[in-house]
Formats: structure tokens, sequence, C-alpha cells
């Protein structure tokens, strides 16, 4: 290593008052122009330094810094809980428009079309008290197996309820 | 007899009081660290007036991604390297612009005032020319010569090693030197 190199190396630490030149040192110092130019130019480095503009108070930047940060948290705090609600809410949209689709164990086989409404509804205000109620209470109870196609067909009715349903239609 | 001061918390021990929620270990280390990241910034050309914004930018973003600080570089090196990122960015937003301007200093009284100027003169033409160098060059150089950090710390810093940081410096210095007579 040659003495510009190693002075080179030593300059930094000389110039911030962390070591001394050595007696060598001080001579190739006085000896070498390009090395007294380096030394200038790092003094003139830390000079450039020492001019910088004060910074104003520590605690009340380091304030606004965590009110920044407070602010972030509580924005990415808001946006999960969004994200959360839209992912529930995609979910039950899929669930909800999916679910007359839905594959059921049925004699007819899964080519049959899904029908609008097995359960006949006669017009209500035909219906007297307790027809209305008996109705009522069937629409209320959940429905066994959550698919309309369970639902009993006309095939299934007794011949009263039979008679009962074609004498509503039929008025 | 006076009890010894006690030991100053590392920059370790501060960054995992303020995880803790400590908003003192904040302060301190803003208080640590924020000139010798001022210095950085307005030696690398960043204007008088963005100083300040730019040092609490780079601590709230310091701040923001303490997990990605592993302690593998100080946490000033790793000030700096976010620091000279937005740099970096200040300085495109506004290129084309004039960098750097007398009144952008403030001249303290001197008995000399042509020693005075002529100094003035020189550090302007130094941060014009600082402004110019490549990226690396620049921050290793100031790293070096502004805070005395060694190579391999600025390598840990930058990301690079401490052989080509060595290199980088050397390369600045000699541009640097035509500055100064």
């Amino acid at each position: 290593m040659s003495g510009c190199t190693r002075l080179s190396d030593r300059m930094p630490e000389v110039v911030h008052g962390r070591s001394r030149w050595t007696a060598d040192e001080a001579a190739h110092l006085a000896a070498c122009a390009e090395c007294r130019r380096e030394l200038a130019l790092l003094q003139a480095t830390v000079t450039l330094g020492r001019r910088t503009p004060r910074l104003g108070d520590a605690e009340r930047m380091a304030a606004t810094i965590e009110r920044r940060l407070t602010g972030i948290r509580t924005r990415r705090i808001g946006v999960q809980r969004v994200a959360g609600l839209a992912a529930a809410a995609t979910l039950l949209l899929a669930v909800w428009t999916k679910w007359p689709e839905r594959p059921v164990a049925n004699p007819a086989g899964p080519s049959r079309p899904a029908a609008p409404a097995l359960v006949p509804l006669p017009e209500l205000e035909l219906l007297d008290p307790a027809e209305l109620d008996s109705l009522l209470q069937r629409m209320e109870q959940p429905s066994v197996g959550g698919s309309t196609l369970d639902a009993p067909g006309l095939g299934d009715l007794e011949d009263t309820e039979l008679e009962q349903v074609l004498a509503t239609w039929e008025g | 007899m006076t009890p010894a001061p006690l030991p100053e918390p590392s920059d370790q021990a501060l960054v995992a009081a303020y995880r803790q929620g400590d908003q003192r270990a904040a302060s301190e280390l803003v208080r640590r660290h924020g000139p010798a990241v001022a210095r950085f910034l307005y030696s690398s050309g960043a204007l008088a007036a963005d100083i300040e914004d730019l040092v609490q930018e780079t601590l709230f973003r310091a701040f923001r991604g303490l997990e990605r600080w592993r302690g593998e570089a100080s946490f000033r090196s790793w000030l700096f390297t976010i620091a000279g990122n937005l740099a970096r960015d200040a300085f495109r937003r506004r290129k084309g612009r004039e960098v750097i301007s007398l009144e952008d200093r403030d001249l303290p009284d001197r008995a000399d005032p042509d020693a005075e100027l002529a100094a003035g003169e020189l550090e302007d033409r130094l941060r014009a020319e600082l402004g110019r160098l490549p990226r690396l060059q620049r921050e290793v150089f100031l790293l070096r010569a502004q805070e005395g950090t060694s190579y391999e710390e600025i390598a840990r810093a930058l990301g690079t090693t401490p052989g080509a940081a060595r290199v980088h410096y050397h390369h600045a210095v000699k541009r640097l030197k035509e500055l100064v007579g």
C-alpha cells in the first residue's frame, strides 16, 4: 500500500478528530500536494455538513411521525374491515345465487328442470282463516333439505287436498 | 462520589423500546440521527427549505418499515439508504431547476468576508458536483468523508462490498479534488 493510499484511508479518522497523524504521515502530507488536496476536500465536505440547516425540535418531529403512523394504522384497520365485509358479502352472494342449482338426490334425476314453485299458492283472500294459518305456518317452517325441489308436488297431495287446491284455482 | 453516567442505550435497544410503544425512544432516535441525515441530504444537493421535510420523511419511512431493519447495518446507515432514495426522487422531481442558490445558506458573520465568500463558493461548487456524481459514488463518499464510516459498514448499508466501496470513494475523490486548489 502506497503512502498516499494509507494516508487516504486514515484521513476521515483524522478529520473527525478520532486520530492524529503520525510523524511519518505528517511528513508525507507536507511533501505530497495530491494528499493535501484530498485533505482539503474532506475538510470542505465536513464544513459543508456543518452548514446544514438546523432541524426543529426532535420530540415534535417524533410526535408528527407517530401521528402519521397512527393514521396509516387506522386506515389499514379500516381497509381490512371493509375487505372482510366485502369478502363476506361476496361469499353470501355466491351461496345465495348457487343455492337453487345445488345437486339434489331426487328420483326424477339431475336433468329435471327446476320448478319455479311447487307449492301451490292460492289467492290468499280466498282462503278461510284456518287455511291461511296453515299456509303461513308451512311457509315459516324451515324447508327440509333447503330446496324447493324437495317440496311436494300435486301428485303428493291427498285427494281431498287436491280437490281443495283445484277448487281454489277455479274460483 | 457522583455516580457514573449511565451508558447511552444502543440503537437496537431504542428501536426495541419504540416497538414496545415507548415514544421517548422515537424522540431519542430522531435526536441522535436526524442531524446526520440532514447533513447527508444537504450535501447531496437537497434544498435547504426541503431538509426538514426530507428528514421527517426518512424517519417516517424508517419507523414504518422497522421490521425490515435487521441490525446488520447500523441504524444510521440504514437511514442514509432511505434518505439517498428520497434525495434521488426529490432531485428527479425538480430536475431542470436551479439546485443550489446562495440564498439557501445562512452565512455566519466572520472576520474575513473575502475568505468567507471563497469558502461559500467552494461549498456551492462542492454541493453541485456532489449532486452530479453517480449515486453510489456520492453516497459512499459522504458516508466516508462526512461521517467517517468504515468501508465495511458502508458496504453493508449500500449492499456492496468493502472493495467496491473503496473504489467508489476513490473515484469520487479524484473527481471532487479538481474543485479544491
